[in-house]
Order: structure tokens, then C-alpha cells, then sequence
């Protein structure tokens, strides 16, 4: 990634450049910015199918495609740290919040962007969980999502901390990431790439 | 028992648990924002009606899932994990496992769920897209 934007809130249409910047020369067959919920997930996930049956993706791509767009848009109302009210704990289930996405193809490949703040001690998780999995083969990642499937669940994860090594697993090349600075705050900018 | 009847939506497959002609089923696509809450439901149903259940015959299980997300995916194994158990303790359990021919994921997930939960009577059914 080429972008030095320093960020801060009022940058607007910010996802866009950086995702423009990202995706270069490739079709963009999909892209949503805005908050997610889980209704809008929904909806969303209709045009995905749609979008991606239209441009010829086989059956498989468009499986490794929906569940990569589920784990990402789903990490987004999870632990992006816009949200658009203060929720509690007990609003777990009616969460709201802002993030991008971005599905663009090139020559038989698809690949899947997406972008949201989180909190700097979250990307240092984010940093290490996402290095790890860079490291390792298809054949390691598929072991290691058939020990955690097996293992207690961390506390701090609202998946089965099994979302990131899914899309690793769906992925064609390791998964590349960035955290962008935010001016005068304590978050980042979260961006993930996956290619199928 | 009473039975357990949830209705699809567009992100939660339709549960139909007749307990009573020991038949469950479920069906349709599996992306709940709270896997934990929705399945953590489901299974509670299971686990009562298996621990008041005195009866030796067979419990048949249809899944028929077109998709997942990963938190589903960690409930699914706790329901199995419930099943075998009773299967383990004298009643047969079947479970037919219903994917497309060409949905490799799903049909990966089903081996690992043979592998594991030995005393499940494991059938793969590949349909034709």
C-alpha cells in the first residue's frame, strides 16, 4: 500500500481513497461503506450472491467469496471501535457499526477489502494473530482451524476465534493487512485483504 | 416435550425438532450475529430432551446447510457433542449430512465430525447442484 495519509475524522470519503488506492486497475464489482448491522449484513450478502453468479465466478469462488464477506463484514459490527451508539454488553445483538468493503476481480481472481478503526491494543492483537497466519502453509492453517474448532473458546473473542483463520483458509495467498495512524487518537485504520 | 419449531430468516437456517417422532432438523443458511445465543438455545432444547428421554430407539438428525459462519461452526460441534454423547450411552443417533456435490468445505466439516463423534451413525449425502 502506497497511502501516507495522516487520517482523522473529518477525512472524508477516506475508505474509498485508500480502498481505490488498493484495488488499482482491477474491476470493482461491489463495494459498501457505511455502518454494518446484522440486517444490513443480510441484505448486503443477497447482492454479493447476485453480483458474483453474474460475473462468472464458479460455484466454489462464490462459496470462498460469501463466507470470506460474512467473517469480514461480521468482524466489522464486532470490534470496529465507530460505532454508532454507545452499546453495552447486553446489546451484543443489535450492534451498529462503521466499516468498508470491497470485492474486485482480476483475471480469474477475486479479492475481498475491508477497512474499519480499531483500538490500538486490538490491531496489536490483529498484528500477531495475521502474522502468525502469514507464516503458515494451507495445510497448517487447515490443521490449526481443526485445533481451535476443538479448543475452548477465548474470552475475549465474540466468533469462535476461528473468523480469521477461515478466511485464511478460503484464501488462494497469505492475507495482507495494514494499520493506518488516526490523527489525535488512540485507533487505527484496519485494513484487510484477502485474495480468492 | 414440547417441540421446537424456529422459522428461517435470511440469516438463521429453520430448526424443526419434532422430538417426539425423534426426528430433527435443520436447514438453510447459518450466519447469526450471536451464534452463541442462537445455538446456545437450540442445544439447552437438545441436551433436556436427550437427559429426560428413556427410550432406546433411534434419534435421525437431517442437517441440510447451505452455509455457515465460523461461530456457528464451533456450536454445530457442541450439538454433535450432545448427540454422541446419548448415542455413546445405548440410543442409536443417525445423522444425515446433506451438501452440494462440489461444496468441498461442508463436506470437510462432515468428515471431522465422523472422525470425532465415533458413535454417531455418519451418512454423507452429496447432492446434485
Amino acid at each position: 500500500m502506497t497511502t501516507n495519509v495522516l487520517i482523522n475524522p473529518k477525512n472524508r470519503s477516506l475508505h474509498w481513497r485508500i480502498l481505490c488506492d488498493c484495488v488499482g486497475d482491477r474491476d470493482v464489482i461491489f463495494y459498501y461503506e457505511g455502518y454494518f448491522s446484522q440486517a444490513i449484513i443480510a441484505a448486503v450478502a443477497d447482492a454479493v450472491k447476485l453480483r458474483t453468479e453474474y460475473v462468472g465466478a464458479t460455484n466454489s469462488t462464490r462459496r470462498k467469496l460469501f463466507s470470506s464477506f460474512i467473517e469480514m463484514t461480521q468482524n466489522i459490527i464486532h470490534y470496529s471501535v465507530d460505532a454508532y451508539a454507545q452499546q453495552d454488553a447486553a446489546d451484543f445483538d443489535h450492534e451498529i457499526r462503521h466499516g468498508s468493503i470491497c470485492i474486485s476481480t482480476e483475471a480469474d481472481h477475486f479479492y475481498l477489502h475491508c477497512a474499519n478503526p480499531v483500538h490500538n491494543d486490538v490491531a496489536r492483537q490483529l498484528r500477531q494473530k495475521l502474522d502468525h497466519l502469514r507464516t503458515l502453509t494451507i495445510d497448517e492453517i487447515k490443521r490449526e482451524y481443526k485445533e481451535m474448532l476443538r479448543a475452548d473458546t477465548a474470552q475475549e473473542s465474540k466468533g469462535a476465534g476461528l473468523g480469521l483463520l477461515t478466511v485464511a483458509r478460503d484464501a488462494s495467498a497469505p492475507l495482507e493487512f495494514e494499520f493506518l495512524p488516526i490523527a489525535d487518537s488512540d485507533n487505527v485504520l484496519f485494513y484487510l485483504k484477502a485474495t480468492i | 416435550m414440547t417441540e421446537l419449531y424456529i422459522a428461517a430468516t435470511a440469516s438463521s437456517p429453520e430448526i424443526d425438532f419434532r422430538f417426539s417422532e425423534r426426528h430433527l432438523s435443520i436447514k438453510g443458511e447459518a450466519y447469526p450475529e450471536n451464534a452463541a445465543l442462537f445455538w446456545g438455545e437450540i442445544i439447552t432444547a437438545v441436551r433436556d430432551f436427550l437427559t429426560s428421554d428413556n427410550s432406546e430407539s433411534s434419534i435421525t438428525v437431517d442437517v441440510s446447510l447451505a452455509y455457515f459462519n465460523s461461530s456457528s461452526t464451533k456450536m454445530l460441534f457442541s450439538l454433535f457433542d450432545a448427540l454422541n454423547e446419548k448415542a455413546a450411552a445405548g440410543t442409536p443417533v443417525v445423522l444425515n449430512w446433506f451438501h452440494d456435490e462440489d461444496d468441498d468445505t461442508i463436506y470437510e466439516f462432515g468428515q471431522e465430525l465422523c472422525e470425532d463423534f465415533t458413535d454417531l451413525s455418519f451418512h454423507d449425502h452429496a447432492l446434485q447442484g
